[in-house]
């Protein structure tokens, strides 16, 4: 079976550039990354801020070109397709439902962009659109306000609706939840898990939140200043996290449970700065059961019981 | 009972005429104890923190039974005596450490002028107690950190600065709106650490304002979740957690994903709507309209159930 989406051994360097007289510093914000997401399945990302798993969600939309490797989705290059196949293929749901949708332009017509752009008019666009947003829960009426009329919640919605109205076989959702309170963050939960099993979606989902993404996908997968440390099923994953890293940030999840305390993360003070990546094993300065050796040897992936970790100790 | 440090009683808070946020606020804050006030975005948990302070925006009114820090009611105190107060005996941290530090000074010296301000202290002894207390919230090379600028430090170094900024006077109370919120999870749980080593060494009394009921739960000794502007329901943290009675903090407890808990595949609890406007004048229940048991006598008023242990709740329905 072909995968939904393969990612082969990607690279995305940025330039930044510090002053006029000082070097441009070089950020490789993904930094030779290889996966695949089977079809119909969830694969969650996650890593703290800076750990380059947005650029890595921008990289599969093909909004970001790859500095080097290749990504395919659905077997095809995506370096290949023209925006329009691609936009048929996979779409996006952002973080900020805030700054994603259009203030000026009706509910209705944000929906309907994709569609437009896809060259569908008249009826169809109106009854794909109107079946869309009943699909996404939307109460009717809703139609015709403007963003700014709409709750987070339902915002969100619109983007969701917005990005399933073509009915792509992929989505990538950037923190889709992370904006939301609570409660509604479990509407729009309850909402994705729903879709993807009705319309048998691929889905990447990107989030700092370890307890969403274990409740919602099939495979996860951590990142640590551009690299994908693990890789493992969910239930694996948070049973046996193998990679020091992957166990630091399951030991920080805050689960409502008191009287258990805050734990000791046991991670230190230093924090990593992507433009100045440490030699051998870039977790070593953080990492609470670093050797000598890890700061010299540099790790490579490792196939395990679980999945695949990239690190000397295990 | 020892009297609580920080009293308050009755706390409304107006927006000209149609926006009520806070609608009689009640909660104390015991030294050395940390009280969470938990509610989603809306219910008026940060107005009531910035209403203890008197940090309300222009255009705000606010009035309460009483407000008393230390037995003393500062509700009607001059403008004057608050900011004698704030930064001294009761210290305010934010969520978001890059908005309340001032990008054009350095860090040492927006640090040493709260001690010039509040006790006239020289400069050079102020950076002293500034690196001082740097190297107390947990930060390698104080000296270097002084003279840095805040955008050039990370998002946990600046919360840290803050902390730090906010311990400068020995405050006697912290109040915390939200302050690991913009954090990752593994310096959320450094700087939470850091809270509960400060509070113990120094007795620290802290209000902390926040939306996540993890660090609720791992951190606070009381808690009061509020709603549409008012306290729905109060209790020890261990005992809200085991036996929550409010519906909303029975459905927020729900909506929590918690590792291990909920299968996959299974659906999440959801509150269903959105929280509500409440405009001065509003009775009833505020948490009728999205709360599955609601009655007809959910518009009236509503009393207060006590189980005399200091477990309370708004709600009409038996418990």
């Amino acid at each position: 079976m072909t995968a939904a989406i393969e990612v082969r051994d990607v690279t995305r360097v940025f330039r930044q550039g510090t002053g006029v007289f000082s070097a441009d510093r070089h950020i490789r914000a993904v930094d030779g990354v290889s996966f695949a997401v089977e079809p119909g399945s969830c694969l969650g990302i996650v890593g703290e801020s800076g750990c380059g798993k947005s650029t890595l969600a921008r990289l599969i939309l093909g909004l970001l070109p790859v500095s080097s490797g290749e990504i395919l989705v659905d077997g095809k290059r995506l370096a290949d397709m023209d925006g329009k196949a691609r936009a048929r293929l996979i779409q996006p749901v952002f973080q900020d439902p805030f700054s994603s949708l259009n203030p000026r332009r009706r509910i209705r017509d944000i929906v309907a962009l994709p569609l437009q752009a896809q060259g569908i008019t008249g009826a169809e666009r109106t009854r794909l659109v109107d079946e869309m947003l009943v699909r996404v829960g939307l109460p009717g009426g809703i139609a015709d306000r403007l963003p700014a009329q709409l709750s987070g919640g339902q915002r969100q919605r619109v983007a969701i609706a917005r990005a399933l109205v073509l009915r792509p076989r992929i989505v990538v959702c950037d923190e889709p939840t992370s904006a939301l309170d609570v409660s509604v963050q479990a509407q729009i939960l309850n909402l994705l898990a729903e879709l993807q099993r009705e319309l048998g979606l691929t889905t990447v989902f990107i989030s700092h939140n370890l307890a969403v993404v274990e409740h919602i996908s099939d495979r996860v997968a951590v990142m640590y200043l551009g690299r994908m440390v693990e890789q493992a099923a969910t239930d694996d994953l948070f049973a046996r996290p193998a990679h020091p890293y992957t166990k630091a940030l399951l030991a920080s999840v805050l689960t409502p449970e008191p009287g258990l305390g805050v734990p000791d993360v046991g991670l230190g003070d230093l924090y990593p700065d992507p433009a100045n990546i440490p030699t051998g094993c870039r977790f070593h300065p953080r990492c609470p059961v670093a050797e000598a050796r890890c700061a010299v040897a540099t790790p490579v992936p490792k196939v395990i019981a679980t999945g695949v970790a990239e690190c000397l100790l295990t | 009972m020892p009297e609580a440090l920080l009293d308050v009683a009755g706390l409304r808070v107006r927006f000209g005429r149609d926006v009520e946020a806070v609608r009689g606020v009640s909660l104390a804050v015991e030294r050395g104890q940390t009280h969470c006030v938990v509610g989603e975005s809306g219910c008026g948990k940060s107005v009531s923190a910035l209403a203890v302070m008197g940090l309300l925006a222009r255009g705000a009114t606010r009035t309460a039974t009483h407000m008393r820090f230390d037995g003393q009611d500062i509700t009607d105190l001059s403008e004057r005596a608050l900011q004698a107060l704030r930064g001294d005996r009761m210290a305010m941290i934010f969520q978001e450490p890059m908005t309340s530090l001032n990008p054009a000074y350095t860090v040492g010296s927006q640090m040493a002028e709260v001690l010039s301000r509040h006790r006239g202290t020289p400069k050079r002894l102020g950076l002293e107690r500034a690196a001082e207390l740097l190297a107390k919230v947990g930060i390698t090379a104080p000296g270097l950190r002084l003279g840095q600028y805040p955008h050039q430090l990370s998002g946990g170094l600046r919360q840290r600065v803050m902390i730090a900024m906010a311990l400068m006077c020995d405050p006697e109370l912290l109040i915390a709106d939200e302050p690991t919120t913009a954090l990752d999870v593994t310096v959320q749980a450094q700087i939470l650490r850091l809270l509960q080593g400060l509070q113990r060494e120094l007795g620290l009394a802290i209000l902390l304002i926040t939306h996540d009921l993890g660090v609720v739960a791992r951190i606070a000794h009381k808690v009061s979740v509020m709603y549409a502007g008012e306290v729905l329901e109060s209790a020890s943290a261990a005992d809200l957690f085991a036996s929550p009675r409010h519906p909303y903090t029975q459905g927020l407890l729900a909506c929590v994903p918690v590792p291990g808990r909920i299968r996959r595949g299974d659906p999440l609890g959801s509150i269903p709507g959105t929280v509500p406007r409440i405009a001065p004048g509003f009775t009833g229940c505020g948490f009728r309209d999205r709360c599955a048991f609601a009655r007809p006598d959910c518009a009236g008023a509503i009393a207060q159930r006590d189980d005399g242990l200091g477990h309370r709740h708004l709600c009409q329905l038996a418990a």
